[in-house]
């Protein structure tokens, strides 16, 4: 076709894989570090280097992710973000007001993840936190973690987890478990692990038996994590089930994997 | 200029939702194109966007010319992709839900009128002037500043017009632009629409119901079914008998089965005896907020008395009051002074919201912020299931409910599957499954076609004879004057008694 | 009374953050304390909305100190220096310590990035990002949240009235309240992807794949010294921050 009215044949963008690849290490290195070589240092005080390698490593890899991802995305997936985004926020506040107790400030990222797929979700999560830092700087140094929940969960949901309702909160605690783990460093290094007062009443119990800050704060990461979590997967695939079809058409992710059981999703989701 | 050749459509391998149209627009052309809920408009001007969803599944057979260029298309994947912006740049579009019609980037009305120029590349000194250009055009000079989300309906359809419009497009396609306004807004947006006309670009305007008055020679084509049903002038359209298909006219009176039964009723109830099925009495209120620093009052020492039988009408411009006044009468807002008794007990500050909804039931003007559930009859059904009744009762009442809307067919399906008159009548549905005595009903009639407007029009008369009442809200004029017993005219806050209306014009 | 801007967006936000790093570089408590009197406090009073800020930063950075003092307070199994206890609680010295040093700190994490953030206008620091030629991606996510964001609460705060109007009640059982959130947010998402279906479709109407520079409406703000100012100002952390290391370990 050459008229002007009309586009090439497609040409699907490729997310530039060497960024990614450099975020993804970064993040890695970052809490490898952290890990391995702090628990020393600890009893001495936090040290400022030991912020700064937190702040520094995993807000670089997060915007390494988000700049090997974006390109790649379609229009459709990239409107979805800021929804996702918005979503985080404003369900969690709406969760406050109905007087939940779970934060379920990662229910945006997840939607996006599941209903876009794992790239969107990550960059999704990185910039999440990145735009809630506007609002709240405690959020930035999450940036890494919340890009790995949508990582996680979109790659769940390509591999079929959310073709049953049963299976999401499965999913939901192995992400939940993993998010914990990567978030725990932040916690301990950044904040002194001080967080809510449920948080804070397990972090105090841990540290009560004697565990060292980061193995008291990774152990209440793996506890409330893998609940906010759970619930979150299983909010998302109760969600997605009650899309009308007319939404769900929008998102290739969603047929190209098969990700949502059936046509009518109903008489199996259930 | 542009023509669309449709010999079927298909969303994702669904029924075929448009057949056998050819719509040819000349320059400076005017096209209404007129049908009922789910005759395929939509589905029309989508098209004639350049919208021909191949990426999500649609199949589209027919051609596309705009120009010299005509594009064919066979359903199948080898078919052009129309490059929006291109298409754009000539055939412009407004679709019907106005919030996905923002960027939601923009902090102002200019930089939303911007966002089209500015995504091209246009110099920053030459934006302003364009975007400055087209809002004198338009009138919306003095909102420029304004944050587009806080615009009246008709600012903000304006605005939407005005972004799709600042690159001078030679054609504009509006689905449903008057759909949600009031008398003053639509004509805001119909002005709007003139001007744009004089100056030469052409419009497609979909609606579902045939305008009451334009230019004689403009021309109408009917749908019905997502086939054509009329093509011709206005004036043959106006005594084609479009009726047939459920295709009225703006401001008509609506067609009712039911007789209003005025005459066996006592006009003007002087019986007070018996107890109101609601009462306001003394009812003064003003919004307390970070963002309203005028504390002024909403209203101001109202008056109400609602006794079985009752329909009453309230009227008033935007703003005056008559929505804050109806959400009094189910608890979701709480008088500052005066009282507000709900079949017999008075309202406490504690009482909660959800516990009224057996007593009144509520029809919000934006029925989308409610359905939830996953099909028709579960959505009716949780209303009498929340009040405590059994699930087989519950979907028994919802059964009912939906046959008296007209609905009964459809109670397996997705409520957001079903189009915009239907959903509102789901909503109606609901309302209707848990018996309250009090409909409490924000423009009933907005949106819907006239069918749908009859059949909400009967459903209002059986509810009052049987003993029921109705308080509603509504800018539908003929239809207030041929359904209320009252009608109450809303200004500043206070009521200006209309008196009983029936009697005088229905007779 | 807003505040007379004198910089652009771009450039506070970068202060803001570097001033961040040199915290953490320099990482004791007097620079800290000076940083929170010296930067932060003045910034608070002259932003023209001290209120909401300091509000802003009592609500994020309040709760976080307080626990942070009875969590390292009471437990602190590295501590030695003993100075109460009750059963499984010791208060150390080491303990308060700690809790002070991180406090402090988290203090001037939030004051200072939140005082940036809250004083810099959002369409302002889009448009410059657009003027310098900004990934438009990354700039239309940053600005269509932001600008969600109040539209997102709104509609949930209508959809919950809405469904109390017809009968749900806040709070009970979990299933309840479950029940609730999704009678919430079913509604709220679905609208939302809709919206967003045809966003997508405005977006490419609107040329926003068209290849070549965008502008924006506002004028550039930016200007050619403010631009070197920002490399100046990064290099110089950098520069600092090296040294600083290069001299505490031959210290």
């Amino acid at each position: 076709m050459s008229s002007p009215l009309t586009l090439p044949a497609t040409t699907a963008a490729r997310p530039r894989s060497a960024l990614v690849a450099a975020g993804a290490a970064l993040i890695a290195a970052t809490y490898l570090y952290l890990v391995l070589v702090q628990p020393a240092e600890i009893a001495e005080g936090i040290g400022g280097t030991s912020s700064l390698i937190t702040l520094l490593g995993f807000l670089g890899g997060g915007a390494l992710l988000v700049a090997g991802i974006l390109p790649s995305l379609s229009t459709s997936s990239l409107v979805l973000m800021p929804l996702g985004i918005a979503l985080n926020i404003a369900i969690g506040q709406t969760a406050g007001s109905l007087g939940l107790q779970i934060y379920l400030d990662a229910i945006g990222t997840v939607l996006v993840a599941v209903l876009a797929g794992p790239a969107a979700g990550a960059a999704t999560g990185a910039l999440s936190n990145a735009i809630w830092g506007l609002f709240n700087p405690l959020a930035l140094p999450f940036a890494a973690g919340a890009a790995l929940i949508g990582l996680l969960a979109g790659t769940a949901a390509r591999y079929g987890m959310f073709r049953r309702v049963y299976l999401a909160p499965v999913a939901g605690l192995v992400v939940g478990a993993v998010g914990g783990l990567v978030a725990a460093p932040v916690a301990a290094f950044m904040f002194g692990a001080a967080g809510t007062v449920g948080t804070n009443a397990l972090v105090a119990a841990f540290r009560a038996v004697g565990d060292s800050l980061l193995v008291a704060a990774t152990k209440q990461g793996l506890t409330s994590d893998t609940l906010d979590k759970l619930v979150v997967f299983t909010l998302v695939a109760l969600l997605a089930y009650a899309l009308p079809r007319r939404s769900r058409a929008q998102f290739p992710f969603l047929r190209r994997y098969g990700v949502l059981a059936g046509r009518t999703g109903s008489a199996t989701g259930r | 200029m542009i023509r669309l050749e449709c010999s079927t459509f298909a969303y994702d391998g669904g029924p075929v939702v448009l057949s056998g149209v050819d719509l040819a627009v000349e320059p400076g052309g005017l096209v209404h194109v007129v049908g009922p809920s789910g005759s395929g408009k939509t589905t029309l001007a989508r098209l004639l966007a350049g919208q021909t969803g191949a990426g999500s599944g649609a199949q589209f057979r027919g051609a596309l010319t705009l120009g010299g260029d005509r594009l064919g298309f066979t359903g199948g994947p080898a078919d052009p992709r129309i490059d929006p912006a291109a298409w754009s740049s000539t055939v412009a579009y407004a679709a019907q839900r106005t919030e996905g019609q923002l960027s939601m980037m923009s902090a102002t009305v200019a930089e939303e009128i911007a966002f089209g120029p500015a995504n091209r590349g246009m110099p920053t000194g030459e934006l302003r002037a364009a975007v400055q250009a087209t809002a004198a055009r338009l009138g919306l000079t003095d909102v420029l500043n304004r944050d587009p989300r806080r615009l009246s309906g008709g600012q903000l359809r304006r605005t939407i017009i005005a972004a799709a419009v600042v690159g001078n497009p030679r054609v504009l396609i509006l689905d449903e632009p008057f759909q949600g306004l009031d008398a003053g807004s639509r004509a805001e947006v119909a002005r709007t629409l003139e001007v744009l006309r004089a100056a030469g670009t052409a419009l497609v305007i979909c609606a579902p119901m045939l305008p009451g008055s334009v230019a004689p020679h403009s021309r109408v084509l009917a749908l019905a079914g997502g086939r054509p049903v009329f093509d011709g002038t206005f004036a043959q359209a106006r005594t084609a008998g479009l009726e047939r298909y459920a295709i009225g006219t703006e401001g008509s009176a609506p067609d009712l089965r039911r007789a209003p039964a005025a005459p066996a009723v006592p006009p003007r109830r002087q019986v007070q005896a018996g107890t109101p099925l609601a009462e306001l009495s003394g009812v003064s209120f003003s919004y307390r907020g970070e963002n309203s620093r005028r504390q002024e009052k909403v209203l101001r020492g109202v008056d109400l008395r609602v006794d079985p039988g009752d329909i009453v009408g309230l009227t008033g411009v935007n703003g005056s009051g008559k929505s804050t006044l109806l959400q009094h009468l189910n608890g979701l807002l709480r008088a500052s002074s005066g009282t507000v008794t709900v079949a017999g007990q008075p309202l406490g500050r504690r009482t909660a919201v959800g516990r009224l909804a057996g007593a009144v039931g509520y029809l919000f003007q934006d029925t989308d912020q409610q359905l939830f559930e996953r099909t028709v009859l579960r959505e009716v059904a949780y209303g009498p299931a929340a009040a405590g009744a059994g699930r087989e009762t519950a979907q028994e009442r919802a059964r009912t409910a939906l046959a008296a809307v007209g609905l009964g067919h459809t109670a397996g399906e997705h409520p957001y599957e079903l189009g915009f008159v239907e959903r509102r009548l789901v909503a109606f549905a609901s309302l209707i499954a848990s018996g309250p005595a009090v409909w409490v009903l924000d423009e009933p009639t907005a949106g819907l076609d006239q069918r749908g407007r009859n059949r909400v029009g009967d459903l209002l008369l059986d509810h009052a004879a049987a003993g029921g009442a109705v308080v509603l809200a509504t800018h539908d004029g003929a239809f207030a004057d041929a359904l209320c017993t009252r009608i109450l005219e809303l200004k500043d806050g206070r009521i200006f008694s209309g008196g009983a209306r029936r009697g005088a014009g229905g007779a | 009374m807003p505040r007379r801007r004198v910089f652009n967006p771009l450039t506070e936000l970068l202060a803001a953050a570097l001033l961040v790093v040199l915290v953490l570089v320099v990482n004791t408590w007097q620079f800290s304390l000076a940083v929170l009197v010296v930067a932060v406090l003045p910034g608070v009073l002259l932003s023209g909305k001290p209120r909401q800020i300091t509000l802003a930063i009592a609500v994020t950075a309040g709760p976080l100190l307080i626990s942070s003092f009875f969590l390292h307070g009471l437990f602190f199994p590295e501590g030695t220096t003993v100075l109460a206890e009750w059963g499984p609680a010791r208060v150390t010295a080491e303990g308060l310590q700690f809790a002070a040093l991180t406090g402090l700190r988290l203090a001037v994490f939030t004051g200072v990035l939140l005082t940036a953030a809250l004083t810099v206008s959002i369409p302002e620091l889009v448009s410059t990002l657009t003027h310098r030629r900004w990934n438009r991606r990354l700039v239309f996510v940053l600005g269509s949240a932001v600008g969600l964001l109040p539209h997102v609460a709104e509609r949930a705060r209508q959809i919950t009235r809405a469904q109390q109007a017809r009968g749900l009640v806040v709070g009970g059982s979990i299933s309840a309240r479950v029940r609730g959130l999704l009678m919430v947010s079913v509604p709220l998402v679905t609208g939302l992807l809709i919206d967003a279906a045809e966003r997508t479709q405005l977006l490419e109407a609107r040329g926003f794949s068209s290849p070549g520079p965008r502008t924006n409406y506002l004028p550039d703000t930016d200007t050619a010294g403010q631009r070197t100012a920002r490399w100046l100002m990064a290099a110089g952390v950098l520069a600092f921050g090296c040294a600083w290391y290069a001299v505490g370990a031959g210290r």
